[in-house]
């Protein structure tokens, strides 16, 4: 989503010179006419610095003050203290490493999708229809499906116990549920990235791919010196949406198939803000952990402009 | 362009079988809501005997899903097609295409709200939301909607509006429009297929929330479908058919809606990832 707001940066900015001509009516219009601009945006300005300019402001403000019998009382980094000395948080930031070593496999596997969709293996037409439908899918309803495929005398393990693989307790074990979890939701998710790649290939010059058939070139060479580079913006793009994804779109999974449990294994940072919010009445260590959370989205963020930069400057 | 047949075929069989792992959860589940209790406890992997509607009736009834289900249409509604819509369309033709002092400075700033993500904001909206006593009503959530989904929705207007030619704003504004006959006359109409995407995609993320309606509308009466379903997770825990019923009936709008604007859904999702 964050990646769509340059590439409207960039359309809006010969827009604004367009509408020179139509400025130079508006002087001569009414005054109404003037106010224009104002009347149409209003709306819009007072919803977006309101409900969230504003309540950022108020979060990270919020995060130096104290909980309970120190409520409103300026705290210094207390909270931030506190998170770092709380096994739960640390679980959470644990796991939020786990999701970007992950994040080359969630971003590989559509990728290669996409590229034989592309090739138009037997079967093209239907999968990108079947591959996309999950993404639509609530994270509540895909998680509910996945407590019954996954409990341990569930589908799943039937299916493996027909491979001779002994059954496995996906969601009760503690050293297995954030991968049966994170699993969950890169099969929910991959169809997103793969529409995201397959507009990308639409716009790849087929010259290239005949160029590199003519010279003999194997398909692992022509995925990794045609496609690779020729889709550079589109991998990166995937790169930072699956990232934001992982980091902002689990929720409901986790609420829904492990409550963070067991033991305390899945918990994600923005799972622990709902607790602390919703269940202990920490607002305050809450914030701080919001603040945390939007530290590690910052990065992730200012890496993607960095990155598009650097692509834009290579066009 | 495979090399070959047989790569194509080495590489379609593990595609097959991944479009169908992709399917059978939503098949196991509904037939899993087919069945009676009793089947499901003696074989949850059989056909239903019978197509039984006896569990979905339950669960759209005497469990409350009905209740939940209008829930989320009414919230649904006046946040995208009433509010979404309206208000981002105003100000996507505004920062498309008027020209005026600080036009740039506020789209940086909504750049900027697209990047703060609900779980950032969650706690202090909450106590706006609860000092302004519209924690727990309709027009809270709505309002936590429309706020979340609003930077989106004005990015996505603004940069299908920067590719209406100027000429046609001009030429309308020659043949004696205001600016906001304009927007009603000329731009509404043109963005049709823009409105289309970005509301069908807005539907789907009001619809699928859970986390924004668990923390702005608590009250039980007041809840969404998709905390309903959550809610049954627990209270039908022996009654799995019920529970896959009311599953059921949360994903089935979903289905519809992707059956027919499966392209537009896709138009959404991928707007300014190769060429902005």
């Amino acid at each position: 989503m964050a990646a769509q707001s340059l590439s409207a940066v960039d359309a809006a900015v010969p827009a604004s010179t367009a509408g020179a001509a139509s400025s130079r009516r508006n002087r001569r219009g009414s005054r109404a006419e003037r106010l224009a601009p104002l009347v149409l945006l209003a709306p819009a300005v007072l919803v977006i610095a309101g409900l969230r300019l504003w309540p950022l402001v108020l979060g990270i403000n919020f995060s130096f003050t104290g909980d309970g019998d120190r409520n409103g009382l300026a705290v210094g980094f207390d909270n931030y203290l506190t998170l770092l000395g709380d096994p739960l948080f640390r679980t959470a930031l644990r796991n939020v490493g786990l999701l970007v070593l992950l994040l080359p496999v969630a971003v590989a596997i559509p990728g290669l999708l996409a590229t034989f969709i592309f090739l138009k293996v037997p079967g093209h037409r239907l999968y990108r229809g079947v591959y996309f439908f999950p993404a639509v899918l609530s994270p509540v309803i895909v998680g509910a499906i996945f407590n019954l495929l996954l409990a341990f005398d569930g589908p799943f393990n039937a299916l493996l116990g027909g491979l001779g693989i002994p059954p496995v307790d996906w969601l009760g074990d503690p050293d297995v549920a954030i991968f049966a979890v994170v699993g969950v939701h890169v099969w929910a998710t991959f169809g997103m990235a793969l529409v995201v790649f397959l507009a990308g290939f639409a716009t790849l010059d087929s010259s290239l791919l005949d160029a590199a058939k003519v010279d003999g070139a194997s398909l692992p060479q022509t995925i990794w010196h045609v496609i690779v580079p020729s889709l550079s913006r589109t991998i990166q793009f995937v790169f930072v949406t699956t990232m934001i994804g992982m980091l902002t779109s689990m929720f409901g999974l986790v609420y829904v198939m492990t409550s963070g449990g067991p033991e305390g294994s899945t918990y994600l940072p923005e799972y622990y803000v709902w607790i602390q919010q919703g269940q202990m009445n920490q607002p305050a260590l809450a914030s701080a952990a919001s603040t945390a959370l939007f530290l590690i989205m910052l990065v992730v963020g200012l890496a993607q402009i960095s990155i598009l930069r650097r692509a834009g400057k290579e066009d | 362009m495979p090399r070959t047949r047989l790569t194509g075929w080495v590489v379609a069989i593990p595609m097959a079988v991944l479009a169908l792992a992709t399917i059978y959860p939503v098949v196991f589940t509904t037939n899993v809501a087919m069945k009676t209790r009793r089947e499901y406890v003696l074989d949850r992997f059989s056909l239903a005997d019978s197509l039984s509607w006896d569990n979905i009736v339950k669960a759209w009834t005497s469990v409350g899903m009905s209740r939940y289900f209008l829930n989320s249409v009414i919230v649904v509604a006046c946040s995208v097609a009433l509010l979404l819509l309206l208000i981002g369309s105003m100000a996507g033709f505004a920062l498309a295409r008027l020209r005026f002092r600080g036009s740039s400075t506020l789209f940086l700033g909504v750049l900027a709200a697209l990047f703060i993500p609900f779980q950032v904001i969650m706690v202090p909206l909450a106590r706006i939301m609860a000092d302004t006593g519209l924690v727990d009503t309709y027009p809270g959530l709505v309002l936590a909607y429309v706020a979340q989904f609003l930077p989106f929705t004005i990015f996505l207007l603004t940069s299908y509006y920067s590719t209406v030619p100027a000429d046609i704003v001009d030429a309308a504004r020659i043949d004696g429009n205001t600016v906001y006959g304009v927007y009603w006359r000329i731009m509404l109409p043109i963005g049709a297929p823009a409105l289309l995407s970005v509301g069908v995609l807005n539907a789907l993320f009001c619809w699928n929330d859970v986390l924004i309606s668990l923390l702005m509308m608590p009250s039980a009466e007041h809840r969404t479908l998709m905390v309903g379903v959550t809610s049954l997770r627990g209270q039908y825990s022996d009654d799995i058919p019920t529970f896959a019923s009311g599953v059921l009936i949360a994903a089935v709008p979903v289905l519809v809606v992707y059956l027919f604007l499966q392209r537009q859904i896709a138009d959404g999702v991928t707007a300014g990832s190769t060429k902005g």
